[in-house]
């Protein structure tokens, strides 16, 4: 046999090296030291003390970070239950045939996700005020009933969130959808429509079966998204948590820890179990699509 | 059988020629080109001494005492170069200095959160030079306002020089108040102040609910909370650095709280400062007091002039008869890190800054902040009427209160004591709603039970850290 020229061998070595070299020196380097540091117990700009596995299990122990993680869970849940959706939704709306002004729509739909997390935040932050917010004023104005005072970021903190995440991503994922409902066989709806199936028929026998690995796609990315949660509570909480830290998640936990109390090695430890629980989800995920794959 | 020698290089050229065609060499080229100008750029070594700030309010009072300095030193390496910087992206510097050794100025002012978080570690670790025996030597302490020196303070060593004092007092909207007939010397305690004012909670659109409220204060706002703790008598922390938020006196003070967000003597609302609506809350005469330092005075006078000649100031009311009628609230020091190369050049430089009437009368005026050097607070600026509080003369009634202002710790876990508080504030509020229980002796267990939760938690945190123990031992 004969084999490949020498250059053949080492030139896409070469062609990766830049990558691979930024990667060590940006990625793989800062993670292996977090792991040394979540074995280590910081405290004070310089100080370090190797303390084994008590970080891990002080955090199996600790309230706050289970607080945190419930939190993170609640807002997850809201992206998949409410988020993607109103997401697919807003595609199947899109996608109807001889719908006029389609493209404006897909542009104002879609307009939320090209201001940043922080200008939704503040936006939103505003929004929910107590008396000035415009929900609350609004409100007040149509229903006098409507208590002005009404608190949406002291005992509403997570359905404000979600709220907020709607109104940011749900015009992002529809782009998904509608990219994947435009795949959709046109043989195959006609031939299901002769057969007698309704639109809800054709929708759950049909369309669904062929946007499902796009929706799995869409779901991972919220999933992780949602467990990356930071910059739109910490904006909207008004660089804090919440009430009783009713909007603390898990990454905001992490920052607090690090570089607010200055326990980087908690914080490292808290970042190594976000990543095991991200590492669980994305192969959960990729299970379910092998499952589900003829 | 080895390839000759000529067909190898023709390897090579045919290397060159499949796989990088001409675009990525001028890439490569442009990229080898551009580091190596990066490379052999001259940087020219930082001149004269460099110092951090991050209030916008203060730049023009030290440019001026800045250019005064460097007009009196003209050697290059005592120049100072004074800079703005963002509140976080100065910590964020701060903190990479002391992490990684990254370049840092010879002078810093540092807030009070940001100093007790590099209090945590060995004093050694500190970053910035230790100050207490320039203190003794030059008889600093005699100098300044003895309660304004303890957040700068580890261990019994001192580390910043103090630029302010921070005294609260009650600002309120005196036309409302004095049109209601109102007489507020007759006000002593929170209890008058309730009682007093209590006419002018009023539903002004007639939907049912008041539109009014007496003093902005909710459970969500930590800094009031802290100006009330401290007042009321509270101290976080023993004399030997203990955690102690489970006393008598935090309960009574917390279930007294709840009775005044919630229930049916509600007289606080929240109109958070620093927030459009917080201010449009302030100029409506929704709210009608608010607990104000000195800074928050000047911040009212810079951003809320529509205010102007409709508020007063007035002495906090105290918790009990011939109780404290002040507390504090926020704080600054000046530092010099040990980077700094010549820290007697740097140490001449905090005190021509912070012992310059030029400065302190500036400062007063832009920011309505009063020095913590007991010499100045005779000097006339402080003694003039000022028409935006209605003609009063606001640093004579700071001034007045300053050596009364309470003493506070500077244990890197403050920030998160006062945020155990007010988290066991909000759950003693959810519970009084949720029992209908608005009587302050009655909620004083569930108080107990709530900050006997955080004390644990707290001590927990605290005891966890091996470091900060051997840190804390004297």
């Amino acid at each position: 046999m004969k084999s490949a020229p020498s250059h053949a061998r080492w030139a896409p070595w070469v062609f990766i090296a830049p990558f691979i070299l930024i990667f060590c020196v940006f990625t793989a380097w800062p993670l292996v030291q977090s792991l040394i540091l979540a074995f280590q117990q910081t405290f004070g700009p310089k100080s370090a003390k190797f303390v084994g596995l008590a970080n891990f299990t002080f955090l199996l122990k600790d309230p706050m970070f289970w607080h945190a993680v419930r939190n993170t869970a609640v807002y997850a849940a809201g992206a998949l239950f409410v988020q993607l959706p109103v997401a697919l939704g807003l595609a199947l709306l899109l996608n109807r045939p001889g719908l006029r002004g389609r493209a404006i729509f897909r542009l104002i739909f879609f307009s939320p996700s090209l201001v940043g997390l922080v200008f939704v935040g503040l936006m939103f932050f505003l929004l929910f005020q107590k008396r000035t917010g415009l929900i609350n004023a609004g409100l007040h104005a149509l229903f006098s009933s409507w208590d002005p005072e009404f608190a949406w970021l002291d005992h509403y903190v997570m359905p404000s969130l979600i709220i907020a995440s709607v109104w940011l991503y749900a015009g992002f994922n529809m782009i998904y959808f509608l990219a994947a409902l435009q795949n959709v066989s046109r043989e195959l709806l006609e031939a299901a429509q002769l057969d007698g199936a309704g639109p809800w028929a054709r929708f759950r026998h049909v369309v669904i079966p062929e946007i499902r690995p796009v929706a799995g796609f869409v779901v991972l990315l919220s999933v992780i998204g949602s467990f990356q949660l930071f910059e739109l509570p910490w904006v909207l909480l008004d660089s804090g948590s919440g009430p009783g830290n009713s909007g603390l998640t898990i990454v905001m936990y992490l920052f607090q820890t690090g570089f607010l109390t200055g326990d980087l090695g908690y914080a490292s430890a808290i970042g190594w179990v976000l990543g095991l629980i991200l590492a669980g989800a994305a192969f959960v995920q990729a299970r379910l699509a092998r499952r589900e794959t003829p | 059988m080895k390839p000759p020698a000529t067909r190898s290089r023709s390897r090579q050229i045919s290397l060159v020629a499949d796989f990088l065609p001409p675009g990525v060499w001028i890439v490569v080229l442009g990229a080898l080109i551009s580091s190596a100008v990066f490379l052999a750029w001259p940087v020219s070594p930082g001149i004269g001494r460099d110092f951090w700030i991050f209030s916008h309010q203060r730049l023009g009072d030290y440019r001026q005492a800045v250019a005064q300095w460097n007009g009196v030193h003209r050697d290059p390496s005592d120049q100072v170069n004074v800079t703005l910087l963002h509140f976080y992206a100065l910590e964020r510097r701060l903190m990479a200095a002391a992490t990684a050794d990254a370049p840092v100025a010879d002078l810093v002012e540092a807030e009070r959160n940001l100093m007790a978080r590099v209090f945590a570690g060995p004093l050694e670790d500190v970053g910035f030079v230790d100050l207490t025996e320039r203190f003794q030597r030059e008889n600093i302490l005699e100098q300044l306002n003895a309660p304004s020196i303890t957040p700068w303070m580890t261990r019994g060593r001192i580390f910043g020089l103090p630029h302010d004092v921070h005294p609260c007092l009650l600002g309120y909207r005196a036309d409302l108040v004095e049109a209601a007939g109102i007489d507020v010397s007759q006000i002593e305690t929170w209890d008058d102040f309730c009682r007093l004012l209590a006419p002018l909670i009023q539903d002004l659109d007639g939907d049912g609910r008041p539109d009014r409220y007496l003093l902005n204060f909710w459970e969500t706002q930590r800094d009031p909370l802290q100006a009330l703790l401290l007042q009321a008598g509270s101290r976080f922390f023993d004399a030997n650095g203990k955690v102690q938020v489970d006393t008598e006196l935090n309960a009574r003070v917390l279930a007294k709280l709840v009775t005044w967000i919630a229930g049916p003597a509600r007289f606080c609302m929240d109109a958070p400062e620093f927030t459009a609506g917080g201010d449009l809350m302030r100029l409506n005469g929704t709210v009608i007091a608010s607990i104000l330092p000195d800074w928050l005075a000047g911040t009212w006078k810079n951003f809320i002039p529509g205010l102007s000649g409709k508020v007063k100031l007035m002495r906090l009311p105290a918790w009990e008869h011939g109780g404290l009628r002040t507390s504090v609230l926020g704080g600054t020091c000046l530092s010099i890190t040990t980077a700094s190369p010549d820290v007697e050049k740097s140490w001449a430089f905090a005190k021509h800054l912070y012992f310059s009437k030029q400065v302190a009368e500036g400062l007063f005026r832009s920011t309505s902040t009063i020095s913590p050097v007991k010499n100045f607070w005779a000097l006339p600026f402080y003694h003039q009427p000022d028409p935006f509080f209605s003609g009063q003369k606001i640093g004579e009634l700071y001034i007045q209160e300053a050596p009364h202002v309470p003493e506070r710790s500077s244990s890197p876990y403050d920030s998160l004591v006062i945020d155990r508080l007010m988290t066991a504030l909000i759950a003693l509020k959810s519970y009084a709603l949720a029992h209908q229980q608005f009587n302050a002796t009655e909620l004083q267990s569930e108080a107990h039970r709530l900050l006997t939760e955080a004390q644990a938690d707290l001590a927990t945190r605290i005891g966890r850290n091996v470091l900060f123990q051997a840190a804390s031992t004297p």
